[in-house]
């Protein structure tokens, strides 16, 4: 009995600080009607702070909250007024999602910069010795975390509801244009909201930190579980928040005291995507008023980044005939990392399929890495599968996941893929570190064979690399085709304005989910590749941080332009391999590099450089007196 | 006894404390050409949106020659051959012009998507047959000239014209056009006139909302009325000419803008 008060506190305990978590996403969601993933990294920037600011400067525990809040605070504020808020005018939502995506890297990267990847925790704010209450113990920081978020919640609600600028931030989440009209400066209450959300999370964060040790990578955990207490309570609603958080708390500490912490993580998402069958507007949304999102979905404009005619077949055998001779021309090292980015692109082209094409977006693509990855490492190792078929039952296994994944989430809006692919791929990452006997557990799996078809192995890089060129150039001729197609056309006209694309008959869900279903077999493929080539496999190598990158990846190389985001994955992929001292800054560079390209290249690397290359053509023709325009030549 | 084509019964529908469409009945016979009339904000995008399931009904009923629409997905709706466009010119950015055509086409298809992305023989055979259409198509509407320009890059009057285009690619059996001549130019206009014409001649219904009331007159065999949310009248051009309370609807309440 005594256990499981003891448990059931724990878990609200954890309860409030996801309450809190949650109500900054809310906050955020309700003025923009964006989900800022994001939100979870600034509880560790804030407890960092704090542990920098009282263990090397020596500060007091009171002033250096204080300094940390201040700072965090003040670091959101500059954050959101020079990527997110500007980006709002500018980006559909599902690049806005991906940009928060970048945010998310970006504040990672910067604390693994600074701070490093050793785990850190605050000592608690007053003693150690736990308080018995009846028969229960209770830590000093629990009264600290729950006095906490009952003042955070009162205070949010106090100034939402009886203040003039709780009433101008209401106006903003109901109706941006009318808010306008009556003079509301939306710009500004767009800014607030997040620099008020990246408040409320700092303040979860120090006060979390005495009880949880903290990591460079620990924000995506928050902010997980901030999104799905959202989602489960009923996105953009303050209760919601709050019961969503509590519930998600209580669950998580049940299923960990009384299973394990790992069947805890797959209970969460379960019951993430049960709430999300059964109310899809979560468990405490508002019956009443089924207000569509706050913002005004932007129609996705983009440009036709197309290289056509003789030119780009000339482009195209060039290119082949560079990456053929490659392996002649690098050193061993070099080779290796090709081959490596050989092997992401191929996930990569899946993701671009899923994102730059159809518009939906993943969070978890490495899940399936994984999943590929350990089923033919594991058959292959340990239960003398050959490679291929190894190979071949990751993928079925990937198929059936994704199909799972997408059925329960494809009629909701797209913010629920993201979410259940997020909370996919950390379920993984638990799995793939939890199942030690399959997996190896953190250490890795070790002795994985080469990948071998019949009796040939490739057991050289170079074996490696002509094999992942071979699959690519046929991936990429059967897409470029594919993409040319009914089946082309119908998937683009999903990503720019999926209304229109049902009202001529396209079945906007079963286009959506073949395509999630492909971009997970490729990941799969992906997955095992690595495996093979490296005759190895540990979590961190096909963990959410690779998903990660992957949407870097693909964002700088280039969305929607198939062999675009090839420039993106060899970019991130080589530059550490080539300048050693980058590597500690990689996971910064990658978040900073995919923001500015928001901001600066919408169409990255290769859609920017086709463009040059389009308007070079169009002024030599014209040069040469054949007429700038395009329409004339078409003339019959 | 003319059939009917679509028929709505009894169509409700409140956002909040506003009824947008109230108790709205009608029929219309197939082969006509039936407008639908009425001031900014009487309800007739949400009478489409209704009649398309984009918008849930709160009551009410359509059904469609022998079929209840119910609550059918919008996309089988457009599969049994009622096709829609949108009030703002909806073409698919980042697509050709002759490729939105295309798309309009999706419905035609008949081979099967991995045929179609892997080229097969009856998957050409269909592509090209399909160009060939689409060509016609946008020589006819005499937008052959930007066949290969990036839709979005038309001019407003095009992409009007675009969006007729694409709808009628799907071969409809009827087709709900909303406001398809704002921003034409006169000629234009006339030109989407004598357009709509030839397509109810070839056999295709078509209901079109439209503020242009010599293109509305010129081309309608039945005209409805509506006002705020009611059907306030419905008749042939000539009988709501003559109705005072149309009259009403538009300049009575509404002098600025009348019927643009
Ligand atoms: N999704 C919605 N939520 C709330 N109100 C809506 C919604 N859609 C339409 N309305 C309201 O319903 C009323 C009817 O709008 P509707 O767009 O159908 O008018 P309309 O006749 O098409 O006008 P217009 O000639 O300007 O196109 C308007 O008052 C509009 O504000
Ligand atoms: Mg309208």
């Amino acid at each position: 009995m005594d256990t499981a008060i003891q448990i059931l506190l724990g878990g609200v305990l954890q309860g409030a600080i996801f309450a809190m978590l949650a109500l900054g996403f809310s906050l955020v969601y309700r003025v923009t009607g964006i989900v800022n993933l994001a939100q979870g990294a600034f509880c560790v920037v804030a407890a960092l702070a704090m542990y920098s600011l009282e263990s090397v400067f020596g500060w007091a525990p009171l002033p250096a909250a204080a300094g940390a809040l201040a700072g965090t605070t003040l670091f959101g504020a500059l954050l959101g007024a020079t990527t997110f808020v500007p980006a709002l005018s500018l980006l559909p939502n599902s690049s806005m999602l991906m940009l928060t995506v970048g945010l998310l890297t970006l504040i990672e990267g910067a604390i693994l910069a600074v701070w490093g990847s050793q785990p850190y925790a605050l000592p608690p704010f007053s003693g150690e010795a736990p308080v018995v209450i009846a028969g229960v113990r209770i830590v000093p920081q629990g009264f600290w975390i729950i006095g906490t978020a009952v003042v955070v919640i009162v205070t949010l609600w106090l100034v939402l509801a009886r203040t003039t600028l709780g009433k101008a931030l209401r106006a903003c989440s109901d109706n941006p244009a009318a808010a306008r009209l009556m003079g509301i400066d939306v710009e500004r209450m767009r800014l607030l909201s997040f620099t008020m959300a990246s408040l409320v999370g700092a303040i979860g964060g120090i006060m979390v930190a005495p009880v949880t040790s903290l990591e460079f990578d620990t924000g995506r955990f928050f902010t997980n579980s901030g999104f799905m207490a959202v989602a489960i309570g009923g996105m953009g609603s303050y209760i919601g928040a709050i019961g969503g958080g509590l519930l998600l708390g209580v669950t998580e500490q049940v299923a960990a005291g009384y299973v394990s912490s790992l069947f805890s993580n797959a209970l969460t998402l379960g019951l993430l995507l049960i709430t999300l069958l059964w109310r899809p507007n979560g468990l405490f949304a508002s019956l009443g008023s089924r207000r569509s999102d706050a913002r005004e979905e932007l129609r996705v404009q983009r440009a036709i980044v197309r290289l056509s005619g003789p030119r780009a077949g000339l482009y195209a055998a060039l290119a082949l005939l560079g990456v053929l001779v490659l392996p002649y021309l690098v050193s061993s090292g070099v080779l290796s990392s090709l081959v490596i980015t050989g092997i992401l692109f191929i996930a990569v082209i899946g993701l671009d399929l899923l994102m730059g094409y159809t518009g939906q977006v993943s969070l978890g693509q490495a899940g399936f890495m994984a999943i590929g990855g350990y089923t033919s490492a594991v058959l292959a190792t340990n239960y003398d599968w050959s490679p291929l078929s190894g190979v071949v039952a990751g993928m079925a296994l990937s198929l059936v996941c994704a199909i799972v994944v997408s059925l329960v989430t494809m009629r909701l809006r797209g913010v629920y893929l993201a979410l259940a692919t997020l909370a996919f791929g950390l379920l993984v990452d638990s799995l793939a570190v939890g199942l030690t006997d399959t997996t190896g557990g953190p250490s890795g799996l070790v002795g994985i064979p080469s990948f071998s078809v019949g009796d040939y192995a490739f057991t050289t890089p170079r074996s490696m690399y002509y094999l992942v060129v071979g699959l690519i150039v046929a991936l990429l001729i059967f897409f470029q085709g594919g993409i040319k197609s009914g089946f082309g056309r119908a998937i683009q006209a999903i990503r720019t304005d999926h209304m229109a694309a049902a009202a001529f008959g396209v079945n906007v869900e079963r286009y959506k989910m073949a395509v999630f279903a492909v971009s997970a077999v490729l990941a799969s493929l992906a997955g095992s590749l690595y495996g093979f080539f490296f005759h190895f496999l540990s979590p961190e190598m096909v963990g959410t941080s690779r998903s990660f990158e992957m949407i870097a990846m693909l964002v700088i190389g280039g969305e929607g332009t198939l062999v675009g985001p090839l420039f993106g994955t060899a970019l991130l992929t080589l530059l550490p391999t080539i300048f050693q001292p980058f590597a500690v800054y990689k996971t910064a560079a990658e978040g900073l590099l995919m923001v500015l390209a928001f901001r600066f290249l919408p169409a990255g690397l290769f859609g920017t450089a086709v463009a040059w290359i389009t308007r070079q053509a169009v002024r030599r023709k014209s040069d040469a007196g054949l007429g700038a325009s395009g329409l004339k030549r078409s003339l019959p | 006894m003319t059939e009917i084509a679509l028929a709505v019964r009894e169509m409700t529908k409140r956002f909040g404390g506003l009824v947008a469409t109230d108790n709205v009945s009608f029929d219309v016979p197939v082969g006509s050409v039936t407008a639908l009339i009425g001031p900014n904000g009487a309800g007739k995008t949400t009478l489409f949106n209704l009649i398309t399931n984009v918008y849930r009904t709160d009551r009410g009923e359509v059904r469609f020659g022998e079929v209840s629409l119910g609550a059918m997905q919008p996309a089988r709706i457009a599969a049994l051959g009622l096709v829609r466009t949108f009030q703002a010119a909806r073409v698919f950015p980042g697509m050709t012009t002759l490729e939105n055509v295309l798309a309009g086409a999706h419905l035609t298809l008949r081979s099967h998507p991995l045929r179609q992305m892997l080229w097969l023989k009856g998957a050409r055979q269909e592509e090209r047959v399909l160009i060939a259409k689409g060509e016609a198509m946008l020589e006819l509407f005499g937008l052959r000239a930007f066949r290969d320009v990036a839709a979005t890059d038309l001019p407003m009057g095009a992409q009007k014209l675009l969006d007729v285009i694409r709808a009628l690619m799907a071969r409809p059996r009827m087709l709900l056009l909303d406001e398809p001549a704002a921003g034409l130019n006169d000629s234009e206009t006339a030109e989407l006139g004598a357009a709509l014409r030839a397509i109810r001649d070839s056999g295709i219904t078509v209901m079109v909302v439209e503020h242009n009331m010599s293109l509305v007159m010129g081309v309608a065999d039945q005209v409805l009325v509506l006002d705020a949310g009611r059907l306030v009248a419905s008749g042939t051009p000539d009988e709501i000419r003559q109705n005072t309370e149309v009259i009403q609807a538009y300049i009575g309440q509404d002098t600025e803008s009348g019927p643009c």
